[in-house]
């Protein structure tokens, strides 16, 4: 299957399973899902339902018991650690809820970092983040450190740095969990624009009810399963 | 999927060099150790070649030369039929005095060794009679510095004796006695030359005080019936580094002697294979220490990077999750090592050759060892004088900076290994 089928995430038949103390975790059971490009969605549910280790199954970082998993018309289980790490550098971003900026980086070092992997020309690295700080606010703060921005500007700078290598994909676990409200809801903000201006595909891992009411499609997964899928006007 | 553009070295180096200005105070401590331990191992290095340098020194001036030349059987029998014609000095020194080695060959010298007995009026011992050029043998051996009564030969003397300490002692002799040398001449007759003594020496080293005595080779040559044959030639050179080069050369040089089995070559390693396993052994055991103590130095380096490796869990994750593999992930705590310990081992072995370039003039170890009265050290057979001067041995150099990198990298495999073998996932999770 192609790129040209429009989808950016499918999954078939996907299962989790972790042993631990020797019992089996069933983490993520059956699922099946697919994802359109330029979908704002949202993986709901409870601590422990599963929504987490979708994402990471989705974005490459760990490998499905069962089932086949296509991004951006690859299939995952086809590919060896390296090509899984290049899918990731070209066609997936990550926002994670703890940020992740690496420290010894600056704000714009960080937004880059992707790009540098990729070999894209400092000047039109410096130019695509530029133009997304300037949209995110971010004016001002490139030299920064992680350390001297707050939660709120470093979750920016994460987001800027997931979506200005131009991937198919942006997977977001928890982005907004240890924002404020009021950061919160300019993080949104900026990513509904961005998914609204530049089509970034947006899938999010939450149990954050403000990020479900602003997501256009709303899957809810319990125990590894997917319980409901609802699709908003 | 497109090509890979790089192998990310630019990217690998900067978070390298980041991360060590990250923690800097570790950093520092480590490449102090580091450093540290780099200094000490060149500076003993240079030291110890120094020591081995005057042993040998020393040893040669006593003994065979830096390169020897002598007939083949006379190592083993030491018997006067075992000698060399003039004519084999003579090619020697005219092969000395050519291009290119001219100029690392400081002096040749001569002699006409026999094992033979010393008798006096109050008794007979057993003798060692070199037949020395008095001229050659004041500039070059250490003996006629160590006179204790009366003085060295001289370019004149004929029936006169140089006589050690011990022996002087065993027959009772004073400066002006008269002393019986008996021992085979070339007729393989018992011959006998009566010589009076004009020198005693006392060297410290039991072998020599008991046993050397010196005699013009002139009446050596004429008592033994020898002519101007010798036993021994000795070549001396600038230093021992030169030797191999000489010995190849002198191989050449007397092609046609060493054809007829009348000569070989040799350097002092094999001409005096005592000293040499000697100084091989103390070279190693110097070795030994310092390994062990690059060993703990390692052990440390391994400690602080895993630390840093395991403290930074969830930067690797990152990365990887970024796009980069596990392999050029270790390859950002490899570089991290490297860096370090190549730094420091530059800086380290730099300021180890600077504190031997201070030091050039010589390190007083006097206090050390054992002093003798007469200002010098016995180490193994051989007087050293006890002001040492450090020497660079390019060749030990380059060891030392192979050893240092290789420990180095040794060091920071297995924190790398770490560091690219993580699960992604569960280091997201971390401190999280």
């Amino acid at each position: 299957m192609s790129e040209s089928n429009g989808y950016a995430v499918r999954t078939a038949g996907v299962w989790k399973i972790f042993e631990q103390e020797a019992e089996e975790v069933q983490a993520v059971r059956d699922v099946s899902l697919t994802i359109e490009r330029g979908e704002f969605t949202a993986l709901a549910g409870p601590s422990g339902s599963g929504k987490t280790t979708l994402l990471n199954l989705i974005g490459g970082l760990t490998r499905p018991t069962r089932g086949e998993i296509w991004v951006a018309g690859q299939e995952l289980g086809a590919l060896s650690n390296r090509n899984l790490a290049q899918l990731r550098l070209e066609q997936v971003g990550f926002v994670f809820q703890a940020y992740n900026l690496l420290p010894v980086l600056s704000a714009l070092e960080n937004a880059e970092f992707p790009m540098l992997l990729q070999g894209v020309p400092a000047a039109e690295r410096s130019e695509r983040v530029r133009e997304l700080f300037e949209r995110t606010g971010m004016t001002g703060l490139e030299d920064r450190r992680p350390g001297k921005l707050s939660g709120g500007q470093q979750q920016r700078v994460a987001v800027v740095r997931a979506v200005a290598s131009q991937p198919a994909l942006v997977l977001a676990d928890e982005p907004t969990a240890n924002l404020d409200s009021h950061a919160s809801e300019a993080l949104l903000d900026m990513m509904a624009e961005l998914n609204r201006e530049l089509g970034v595909t947006f899938v999010f891992a939450t149990h954050d009810g403000h990020v479900m009411e602003r997501s256009r499609r709303l899957v809810r997964m319990v125990d590894g399963a997917i319980d409901s899928d609802e699709t908003r006007s | 999927m497109k090509a890979r553009p790089s192998l990310h070295v630019g990217v690998i180096l900067m978070l390298a060099l980041r991360n060590l200005r990250r923690n800097l105070r570790r950093t520092i401590l480590t490449a102090t150790a580091f450093v540290i331990g780099g200094a000490l191992l060149t500076f003993s290095q240079t030291f110890d070649a120094g020591t081995h340098e005057q042993m040998v020194d020393s040893g040669v001036r006593t003994g065979s030369g830096h390169v020897a030349v002598e007939a083949p059987g006379f190592r083993v029998g030491r018997r006067i039929e075992d000698r060399l014609p003039g004519s084999t000095l003579q090619l020697v020194r005219t092969a000395v005095a050519a291009a290119p080695v001219a100029d690392r060959v400081t002096n040749v010298f001569y002699r006409l060794t026999v094992n033979g007995l010393a008798t006096s009026a109050s008794g007979a011992r057993g003798a060692q009679i070199l037949g020395v050029d008095p001229t050659i043998e004041a500039a070059l051996s250490p003996l006629d510095e160590q006179v204790v009564e009366g003085r060295y030969l001289e370019k004149d003397d004929g029936l006169a004796a140089y006589v050690g300490a011990g022996l002087v002692d065993a027959l009772d002799l004073r400066i002006g006695s008269r002393l019986v040398l008996m021992a085979q001449d070339a007729h393989k007759e018992v011959a006998g030359q009566l010589v009076r003594v004009v020198g005693i020496f006392r060297t410290g080293i039991g072998d020599l005080d008991q046993s050397v005595i010196h005699v013009p080779i002139a009446t050596a040559g004429e008592w033994l019936g020898t002519g101007d044959d010798v036993t021994n030639i000795g070549v001396m050179v600038d230093s021992s580094l030169a030797v191999p080069e000489i010995v190849r050369h002198l191989g050449r040089e007397l092609a046609e002697p060493i054809a007829r089995g009348e000569a070989i070559v040799m350097g002092w390693q094999e001409a005096m294979p005592a000293l040499y396993t000697m100084i091989v052994f103390d070279e190693w055991g110097g070795f030994l220490v310092l390994g062990i103590l690059f060993v703990i130095i390692g052990f440390s380096i391994i400690n602080t990077v895993l630390m840093s490796v395991l403290h930074r869990h969830r930067e690797f994750g990152v990365l990887q999750a970024l796009g980069l593999t596990p392999r050029q992930t270790s390859s950002v705590v490899l570089v991290e090592g490297l860096l370090q310990t190549a730094v420091c081992t530059f800086i380290g072995v730099g300021l180890g050759l600077a504190v031997t370039a201070a030091l050039s003039d010589g390190i007083d170890i006097s206090g050390l060892y054992g002093s003798l009265d007469i200002g010098e050290t016995e180490i193994a057979g051989v007087t050293i004088d006890p002001v040492i001067v450090p020497v660079v041995n390019p060749v030990r150099i380059l060891q030392i900076l192979a050893f240092m990198l290789f420990v180095g990298v040794v060091s920071s495999l297995y924190p790398a290994l770490r560091a690219g073998t993580i699960d992604v996932t569960e280091s997201m999770k971390f401190e999280r």
